[in-house]
């Protein structure tokens, strides 16, 4: 599944989006835990950074899945 | 409820048009303005960034489920995304509902929400940039740049004469490829630097008539044993092996017949099988010039000669901005009067020829927003600055203006040439920028006569000339005071070169650019160009490699 970034967490990452294989489909932690092997950086942000699935916010049910469009969404400032 | 929902980086035109069936009694909006200040400090303008396709949709679905409790007919929502200058609108919000406590009660809990739920971000405030001081009351007087159109020869004269070779920088010569050698190379020994055979055989004396030879040893590829041969003697060689000694030839295997270690010539053949020491280069001799563009064979020659990092020119550093409201990206779908921006992707490909690397930005279609956005660029950094003119901006001074504030020299701002008349060149110290003109064909033929004039002369390598050809069909024109370069394609034919123009009608024309091979040169003032004439012809970026 692709993973995007945005704002901030593409300085971070220095990349607009990463690529991660899952067999099965996983937790949101789980995906974490994937993510940050490639790239540590993003720990730090972990606390402040919500997932969407699919254009929605997950919550501690979703589960991901290859074929996902998920994204890493900081706290949002628009308007 | 109807909701209209829109994400754009042109400026937002505030406005809800009322529901035709004249239910509503209240349109409520709001306008969100950037500020002149973010924490305490004076900006001149923010950018922002969406995650769109979650934007709309949360937006969407937000409008959606407000709209459950706050009964509106109608919404719509324009969010602007990039640079926006201070003063100018960040964020539309139009509702209309049949009574106002709804239209407002809605609206404010929808701002309340999208700054907690929408995927949009504040991504940096920029600073007010220094400005730089115009033409105006600077010592360089704005008179000196010509207001009249330079012909094309004197234009490609121009660049070639203003633009110097960057300093060469050594590189691994894995990380050497389409760069321009900027160094003698000369052959550190004798190539080969050995005698050595070119054929599986027997090497015997050169002056030793045979037929019948003693085997008395016997050399592999890679090894070397030296022994003085006698008549009569012979060696068993492998292909590429060392000759025992000098002055002796090779029998192809082949030709023998052999009974143990004794072989017998049973054909006589003249040729001498061998590669001589120093037959190819002497020790000393120029493997290659100063201002080879180095391709695979000539990197191939490098890695022979040992010159693991040679010196060469430096990978240029090339900004691309683009202007244009209506432009929009290839995955996007153009609104009415928008068009997709392909001249991003052209000049990428058509700077392939060129070892680079590329910064691409849009700029905002306001000339303090672009300077702005343009100033907080690293384009201190590039060593080409190429502008794009949106086909909107019509008035070349824009990008004129943005040159000069970044401290350019206007060398020409015209040339006579059909299509890309309104090109802009500019020039401070080593570094060169190009302001082009905003069509796709427009863009290709300036970049061949002049972009590409100028990176080749900023490596060091030749430059783009004019070849000789014959046109291979009849060309119908009309004779325009302009010389124009024609999209055409080169065919071969009986060993002359052969032009075959592509249609076009338009300098918006892309079409033809898919086949185009080279530029063909239609002369001022010329009509139609019979079939079999002799006529000058630019190769272009697929040719650039074999013809120049």
């Amino acid at each position: 599944m692709i993973v995007r970034f945005f704002a901030h967490l593409k300085d971070v990452t220095g990349c607009d989006a990463a690529e991660v294989r899952v067999a099965m489909p996983v937790t949101g932690d789980e995906l974490w835990e994937l993510l940050l092997k490639q790239h540590p950086a993003l720990a730090n942000h972990r606390a402040n950074v919500r997932m969407a699935q699919n254009w929605e916010y997950a919550d501690a049910t979703t589960r991901f899945a290859d074929g996902d469009e998920v994204a890493l969404i900081p706290p949002v400032s628009g308007g | 409820m109807k909701i209209e929902i829109e994400l754009t980086h042109s400026p937002i035109v505030p406005g809800f048009a009322p529901a035709p069936n004249g239910g509503q009694g209240a349109v409520v909006e709001f306008s969100g303005v950037v500020r002149g200040e973010e924490h305490g400090k004076p900006i001149s303008a923010l950018e922002y960034e969406a995650y769109p396709e979650m934007a709309e949709h949360q937006i969407r679905r937000l409008l959606d489920s407000l709209a459950l409790r706050h009964t509106c007919l109608a919404a719509r929502v324009v969010h602007r995304l990039g640079i926006v200058p201070v003063g100018q609108l960040a964020i539309y919000l139009g509702v209309a509902a049949r009574h106002r406590a709804e239209g407002i009660a809605l609206l404010a809990e929808f701002m309340d929400r999208l700054k907690q739920d929408v995927p949009i971000w504040k991504r940096r405030a920029l600073a007010i940039p220094p400005l730089m001081p115009l033409s105006d009351g600077s010592s360089k007087a704005p008179a000196t740049i010509p207001r009249k159109a330079l012909s094309l020869d004197a234009a490609m004269a121009e660049i070639q004469s203003r633009c110097v070779a960057l300093p060469g920088v050594r590189r691994p010569l894995a990380d050497c490829v389409g760069h321009v050698l900027r160094e003698n190379v000369i052959a550190p020994g004798d190539w080969p630097a050995f005698d050595c055979s070119t054929r599986d055989g027997y090497a015997v004396r050169v002056d030793d008539p045979g037929p019948e030879y003693q085997v008395v040893d016997t050399i592999h590829a890679a090894g070397w044993k030296p022994r003085q041969l006698q008549l009569g003697e012979a060696v068993r060689v492998a292909t590429g092996a060392a000759m025992p000694c000098r002055g002796l030839r090779v029998v192809m295997q082949e030709h023998v017949e052999r009974r143990g270690d004794r072989v017998h010539r049973v054909t006589m053949e003249e040729a001498r099988n061998i590669r001589l020491q120093g037959e190819e280069k002497k020790a000393g001799e120029t493997l290659l010039a100063p201002g080879t563009r180095l391709r695979s064979g000539a990197l191939a020659l490098l890695a022979t000669a040992g010159c693991a990092r040679p010196l060469v020119s430096p990978r240029l550093r090339v900004a691309h901005f683009t202007i244009g409201d209506e432009l929009v990206a290839p995955d996007q779908t153009p609104g009415p009067g928008q068009v997709r921006d392909s001249n991003s992707m052209l000049l990428r490909g058509l700077l392939q020829g060129f070892p680079h690397d590329l910064e691409q930005v849009r700029l905002p279609e306001d000339l303090g927003a672009a300077w702005i956005a343009l100033a907080s660029c690293e384009v201190g950094r590039a060593d080409v600055i190429l502008i794009s003119g949106g086909a909107s901006v019509g008035d070349k001074d824009f990008t004129r203006e943005l040159l000069e504030r970044l401290g350019f020299e206007i060398s020409f701002a015209q040339v006579n040439v059909r299509p890309g008349k309104p090109l802009i060149f500019g020039v401070q110290g080593s570094r060169v920028a190009f302001g082009l003109p905003g069509n796709p064909l427009a863009h290709w033929v300036c970049f061949h006569f002049a972009v590409a004039m100028a990176l080749a002369r900023l490596t060091g390598g030749s430059v783009p000339r004019f070849l000789p050809g014959r046109m291979a069909v009849r060309l119908e024109d009309a004779p325009v005071p302009r010389e124009t370069l024609w999209p055409a394609r080169l065919e071969i034919s009986d060993g002359a070169w052969l032009i075959r123009p592509l249609p076009w009608a338009s300098s918006g024309d892309v079409t033809c650019l898919a086949e185009a091979d080279v530029l063909l040169r239609k002369p001022a003032n010329t009509g139609t160009l019979e079939a079999g004439l002799a006529v000058e012809f630019l190769p272009a970026e697929a040719r650039l490699g074999r013809l120049f």
